[in-house]
Order: C-alpha cells, then structure tokens, then sequence
C-alpha cells in the first residue's frame, strides 16, 4: 500500500505543476531528439542543460536528467533502423537486425517493435526500481566485484562469435580484432602507453563510437554507392506496418528474457545499457532455433536489443540513488545535479528527500510509457525519411557521422577512426567477416581488461581464484560450455562443407 | 548534517592548522585584495575563451572547469566554452592545448597529473616552466577510509595491525596508476609502517567506492570531497588523513605525525593555465579575471561542498610555481627509491 500511496504521491506532484509537466514534456522530446541524432546525444543535450539545473527545482533537475536517460536510449534505436546510424552505441545491435528489416522493406515494424519494447523494457524496469531500490542495490554492489563482471565479460564474448558472421572461425577472428584494438592507448591498470606510435592522441586509445558510426554507418554508405555504381541499387520500400500482438506474443520469452538481462546489467556500475543491448541480443541468437536468420532481418533482433537497453535505464538509477554510485556518463552528470543543489544522492536522500525521488521514479515511470504513444507517431512520419533519394541523404549520412565521430572527445584522430573503420568495414562485410564482432571485442575489451586486471589483484594473481566465486564459476562455466559448443559447431560445418567440396 | 555543519564551520581553525605557504592576504578570501575591476587589454577578449579540460564531462575536473568558468563570467562577462579531451591520463588535453594559438584565448584545466608527467619524463610538459599558471583553485588531502560498520578494525592502529596478519592478502581501491599521486603516497605509506597491502586500480570513481561499499575491498584511498556523501551518511570511516597534523573537521582522525609516519604528504590539486608565449597585457587581465574569480561567492560556494576550504586552496602564480616544482621534486625522489625509470 505504501508503494501505491508514495507513487500516486510522486504522479501527483509531477503532473500537478505545470513547471514540472513542462520540464517532463521538455525531457521527453529533447531526449528523443538528441538521442535519435548520431553527432549528438542525450549525453550532449545532458552537458548543455547540466548549468541550467541550477535554476530548477532538485526535484525538476534531477527528474529532466532522469527523463533524458529514459527516452534517449530509445531515440538512437530510430537512426540505428532506418539508416544503420545507431544514435548511441547501445542501439548498435538494433542495427543489425532492424536495418535488414529496412532493406527488406520492413521499416515499420522495426521501429514499431523499438517503441513498444523499449517502453515495455522501460517500464518494467522502473516498476522494479521502484519497488526495490535498496535491497537490489546492496545485493548487487556485494555479489557482483570484478571476477564476476569479467566472468560476464567473457560468457558475453564467447556468444558473440556466433554473430554476423559468416562461420564461426571468422567470428572469433572479427572478436580477436576488436579485443587487439582494445588495447591502443594506456593500460587501464598502470598506465602504460601501448600501440601510441609515438603520438600523444593514440594515448587515448580507439574509441568505440567513431568505429560503431564506420562500421556500419559510412561502409553503408560506400556499399550502397558501390551498388548504385554498377546499377544494382534498390531504394528500401516503405512501409507503416506496425507489428501485430500476434507477433509480439510470439517474442515473449525473448522481451522476459531481455528485461532481466538488460535490468542486471544496469545495476552493475561501468557497465549500463551498451552491454546491456549486445547481451540481450546475444542471448537471443543463443536460444534461438533460427540463429542463421539473425542479422538479416529478424524481428526478434530488434526486440532483444531494444528491450535490454531500456531495462538498464532504471537499474542504472538503483546503485545511483541509493549509494550515490553513477554506472555511467549521464548518471555521473546526475550526481553534478544533485550537487548543484546541495544534494548528494545516496542512502540520506530516501531520508531527506523521498518527495523527490518519488517524483522521479514517477517521472521515469511516465517517460516511458510516452515513448508508447510519441514513438507511434513517429513511426508514421519519420520512416518518410526514406523517400528521400540516395544521392541526398549519403552525404548528410556522412556529415552527421563525422560530425558524431568529432563530438565524442573532440578530435580528428576520431574522424580517421571513423573512416578508416568505414573503409575496413566495406571490405570485411563482403568477405563474411562480422563488423559487429568486431565493435563488440572493442567495448568488451576496454571493460574486460580493466575488470580482468582488477581480479588479478584481488585474487592475489591466483587464477583458481575465479573458481572460489560461485557467480564468477557459474558464468566461467557457462562460457567455456557455449565456447566447445559454438566450435564443435563450426567443425561439424567445416566438415560439411569439405564434403561438397 | 550536523557533521557537515561541524565541518564547514570549523574550515577557518583548520586553515590555521595547517603550516602551508601561502602567498596572498586572505582576511576574509585570498584574492580580495586585488581590485574589483580591471580594463580589457585592447579589448580583449572579444570573442570566448576555451578552456580545454583534459578529463570526461562528469568528474571532479569538469565540475571545478564548469565552477571557474561560472565565476569568471560572473566577474567580467567573458563567455568561457569548455572543450573535453579526455584520455592518457591528461596527455591527450595537453597536448590540444600547446598546439592551440598562444594568443591568450585558449586556457588549460589540469591536475597533478601534469606534474607527476613532468616528474617521470622531463619530456612532457612542465607546468611551473611551460605553462603560465593563472590560479591553483584546489588543493586537497588524501584520507584512508573505511566501512563504518567494518568489525575488523575501526581506527588506524587496528587496521595496520589487521593488515600485517594478512600476509599481503589485503585491498585497498585507488587510482593506482604508474607513478600517481596514490600510487607514490601508498608507497611511503607502506614504507613507513612495514605493512604489505594489495593496491586495486579502479579507474571509475563509482566503482573505486561500490568496491568498499560492497566489501569487495578492505580500504580506500580517496580525498574527503569526492566521497563527503558516504561520510555525511555515515557509510564511511576515515581512519588516517594524509596531513603533518588532521584539520579540526577531522580531529578524531590521526594525521601522519599522530600516527607516527615521517613523510612529506602529497596533495592532489587543480588550476588553470595559459600558455607562456601569450601577450603580456592578456595574460596579466587573465591572471586577475581567474584569481578574483576564485573568491566570487558561487566559487567558494563550490569549494566549500568539495571539502576545499579545509586548507587553503588558493595560490596565485609564484605560489602555483612553487607548489608543483616542490611536488616534481618530491615526486622524482621516490621514483627512484621506487626503482621507476625517470627520464
């Protein structure tokens, strides 16, 4: 009864101050936008509005943050369909699947399933931030230190290989490429420079977002221009179709399955809703019966992914409200609001302040659900983006990807990252190789060898330390099973083919 | 908040506690004496400054930049635009900000870092020499910190004797990278108390104190601002300031000659820079926009929920040079008692 009575209470707040359902609807929209725009993000919009908090309330600074989150991680999954843009990179594996569906002229139920599932995802999501902040954030902070984040680092990327690519050897080889450019710049542990060539901007290693927009963005580009060359180019056909209940029933089990995983990441500081989205999809093409059909267009692609990443937004806010611990960029510009305010989040602010976070729960919870009804909108008037002819939307495809590249640290090392990405990925989409292997080992492998590093130490350089952690074995063993497995795969394959042959 | 309270009303009998050189009066702020107004040089600035910050737009450096920059406008009405460079541990700002024009409209936020660089490779630049400092706006201690409901220890004394009965098996989270501030006040930590203990680097501030919160590790290193939530809370336990003696705010808390370790401690702080072939008369109005900025009301407002009034905060150019040529030299001194290359 108190959970009904403190919700109805932050409802009532948000939506019984116009200052409040203004800042509210402000959010919803500029989250969208800006997350929907690859060269800006809600991480942009966020550092834009971040001196402007002053001048509200807490409650209406810290619930825009809040909303931003919500819808921005829904918007980049609009661009990642219709053009191959992801507008984020945890929209990245909705391009694999959702961009097919374009091509194969299945646009609208594409973005229709983004929108439903990231507002299913959502909304599930804050119900259980909601309902359980403390407890699941205590559990998780204790239960989960760096042997098991890398144990779920490594599960992630054992199941990865099965991905986008043509057999499971250039699967592992499109990982391995991604692991090795992981590891330009400093270590993460001592600091130590590697693969710099003596520039100071190699320092900071490879980024992931210039090499996502390449990979998919630019060498679509060049590949669509290739096929317009030689006269074989077939503009996307349109259509509004939204996906029918039918088939969205059908994908339950993928939505459940993609809640948990997307809210479990979430909770976990560092790694948010990037990891959140390419498990999600992993996992989906793991149980799935029809795992050739992923990356060519398969509905449930979409789902997986676009349920995930919107399930970690409200896990991300647990550890942030509850400790006062930020999982990521957005949620540690979160802290600079309450700070602004003379706040700190953490335990004292379900003390001090539970007005407050009860708005904001209510606010997220809201947020959410208007990606329902703006996302439906949207569906039938963004996709006419598709009329326009190639010619003209190559270039700006390209303007907003360099500029996008640009805007992530401000350097042109970034852009030639982007391109030369855009280059590389042209070549290894025709040769079976999976760029999204390949994007998935460059963010794994910044996260993994910190957290691998991080167990070293604490494991006192004892590698059967792993196995005294039962979350840390169970995942290890997880991994090495889906590893003999994906290999005796592709041997039974290789066999076959050599057979023919 | 009584903690708080207690804490910022007694930043003025900390500040006598402490035995730093300081170059300017401070009767009421450091800078107060230097004159409300000043002319534009030529005008200048006639379009916006940039300040280039080296880290992410979400730490500790991004707030005191966006803090700065506030106060500046405030003060003259020069729009400042803040350009992040994150990465290489401040390698990759620096190195955008000596490539920019020397003309006094670009400015340089940087940490420490910059020394300890300059410290380990007299290659990089050095910030007393290279660079022109405008203002050190920050300069803060070091704490070691514990979980407040920790049954294994709960002072200092228990925890180093805790620690040695572990046989090398006990954490502490930091920054520990190669040569950093954390990773050089550790070792004379050690050093100075016999006791072996396990150093996790983690890079992200959120997980540097979920590891403590979660009890993945036995201690954190961390200075007071950027954990003052867990203190306010009660969640955690400072048990050793890294001061000669703790300031009042931290009286129950021994400091180094309380605890009976003869170090020089090592302070982490922030300033702005210009570069050194600037115009003479831009840099001069500089210096003063940025020094006077320093005791507007919404900075020091800002530094005092940072814990940055527990010890003077403020140096002005010669102070800021003598401040990291003291912390170069400390730095290359155990460097090589550290057995590092320093070149």
């Amino acid at each position: 009864m108190e959970f009904f009575a403190n919700f109805a209470g932050g409802t009532a707040a948000l939506f019984g101050d116009p200052v409040g359902v203004l800042v509210f609807a402000g959010g919803v929209l500029g989250g969208m936008l800006f997350g929907a725009i690859p060269g800006v993000s809600m991480l942009t919009l966020a550092a834009i509005l971040l001196p402007f908090t002053a001048h509200l309330s807490p409650a209406h600074g810290i619930m825009l943050f809040s909303v931003i989150y919500c819808t921005g991680v829904y918007g980049g999954a609009i661009t990642a369909i219709l053009f191959n843009i992801p507008g984020a990179p945890e929209n990245a594996p909705t391009a694999f699947d959702g961009y097919a569906m374009t091509r194969n002229g299945q646009a609208g139920k594409a973005v229709g399933a983004a929108v439903m599932c990231s507002a299913l995802g959502g909304v599930v999501s804050a119900l259980v931030m909601m309902a359980a902040t403390a407890p699941i954030a205590a559990w998780a902070i204790s239960a989960f230190g760096p042997p098991e984040i890398f144990a779920l680092v490594f599960f992630g990327l054992t199941v990865a290989a099965s991905i986008g690519a043509d057999n499971i050897w250039k699967g592992w080889l499109s990982i391995l490429a991604g692991l090795a450019i992981a590891t330009a710049g400093l270590d993460p542990v001592g600091g130590i420079a590697r693969y710099d060539f003596g520039m100071p901007y190699l320092l900071a290693g490879i980024h992931f977002i210039p090499v996502i927009l390449g990979f998919f963005a630019v060498s679509e580009i060049f590949i669509q221009a290739e096929k317009k060359s030689r006269g074989a180019y077939r503009a996307p056909e349109l259509s509004v179709n939204f996906p029918t209940l039918a088939e969205l029933l059908a994908h339950k089990i993928a939505v459940a399955r993609s809640v948990i995983i997307g809210f479990f990441c979430g909770i976990l500081p560092g790694i948010g809703a990037t990891l959140a989205a390419f498990m999600g999809y992993n996992e989906a093409v793991r149980w799935s019966k029809r795992r050739e059909e992923f990356g060519r267009g398969k509905l449930e692609g979409v789902i997986a992914s676009e349920t995930a990443n919107n399930a970690a937004t409200g896990a991300a806010m647990i550890p942030l409200l509850a400790l006062g611990l930020p999982g990521g960029a957005l949620t540690a510009m979160m802290v600079g609001v309450f700070q602004m305010h003379n706040m700190e989040p953490g335990p004292l602010v379900f003390i001090n302040s539970a007005d407050l976070v009860w708005v904001v729960f209510a606010a997220m919870f809201f947020a959410n659900l208007s990606i329902l009804f703006i996302g439906y909108l949207e569906t039938k008037t963004i996709i006419n983006l598709l009329r326009i002819p190639f010619q003209f939307l190559a270039p700006v495809i390209l303007l907003l990807a360099t500029v996008g590249a640009y805007a992530v640290r401000g350097l042109t090392l970034d852009v030639i990252a982007m391109f030369a990405a855009g280059v590389a990925g042209f070549f290894l989409r025709r040769s079976g190789y999976s760029v999204a292997g390949i994007v998935l080992g460059l963010i794994l492998g910044k996260i993994g060898e910190q957290v691998f590093a991080q167990s070293m130490q604490m494991l006192h350089f004892e590698w059967s330390g792993f196995l005294g952690r039962p979350i840390a074995l169970a995942l290890i063993i997880a991994a090495f099973l889906t590893l003999i497995t994906s290999v005796y795969r592709g041997l039974g394959k290789w066999r076959e083919s050599a057979r023919h042959v | 908040m009584t903690h708080c309270k207690k804490i910022l009303s007694s930043s003025a009998a900390a500040l006598a506690a402490l035995a730093l050189s300081v170059n300017a009066a401070h009767a009421a702020c450091a800078s107060d004496y230097l004159p409300a107004s000043n002319d534009r040089p030529g005008g200048f600035p006639k379009r916006a400054l940039t300040m280039i910050v080296p880290y992410g737009p979400a730490g500790g450096s991004a707030q005191v930049s966006q803090a700065m920059a506030q106060a500046v406008t405030e003060l003259t009405g020069a729009t400042i635009n803040r350009d992040h460079k994150p990465g290489g541990s401040g390698a990759v700002g620096m190195t955008a900000f000596m490539a920019a024009p020397t003309d006094g409209y670009t400015v340089l936020q940087h940490i420490d870092d910059a020394s300890s660089a300059h410290a380990r490779d007299s290659s990089q630049p050095n910030p007393a020499r290279d660079l022109i400092p405008l203002v050190t706006s920050q300069i803060t201690f070091s704490q070691i910190y514990i979980r407040a409901e920790d049954e294994r220890f709960n002072d200092w004394n228990s925890f180093v004797e805790w620690v040695k009965n572990q046989d090398g098996q006990a954490t502490i989270a930091n920054v520990s990278k190669e040569g950093s501030m954390e990773r050089v006040s550790m070792k004379l930590i050690t050093d100075a108390t016999g006791m072996r203990i396990q150093q996790i680097s983690f890079d992200k501030p959120g997980q540097r104190y979920g590891a403590l919160v979660g009890g993945q590790v036995d201690a954190l290193f961390e200075q007071p601002g950027d954990v003052r939530k867990f203190l306010d809370a009660g969640t955690f336990k400072p048990i050793l300031t890294l001061l000669k003696d703790a300031p009042s705010a931290f009286a129950g808390v021994p400091g180094l000659r309380e605890a009976g370790l003869d170090f020089e401690p090592l302070f982490r702080f922030r300033g702005f820079f210009t570069h050194k072939d600037a115009p003479e008369d831009r840099v001069r109005w500089l210096r003063w926009a940025f020094q006077k900025a320093y005791c507007r009301e919404s900075y020091q407002a800002f530094n005092e929920t940072k814990y940055m009034t527990l010890i003077e905060s403020f140096r002005d150019t010669p102070g800021t040079r003598k401040l990291i040529s003291k912390t170069i030299d400390q730095y290359r001194t155990v460097y090589k008692q550290m057995g590092l290359d320093v070149k």
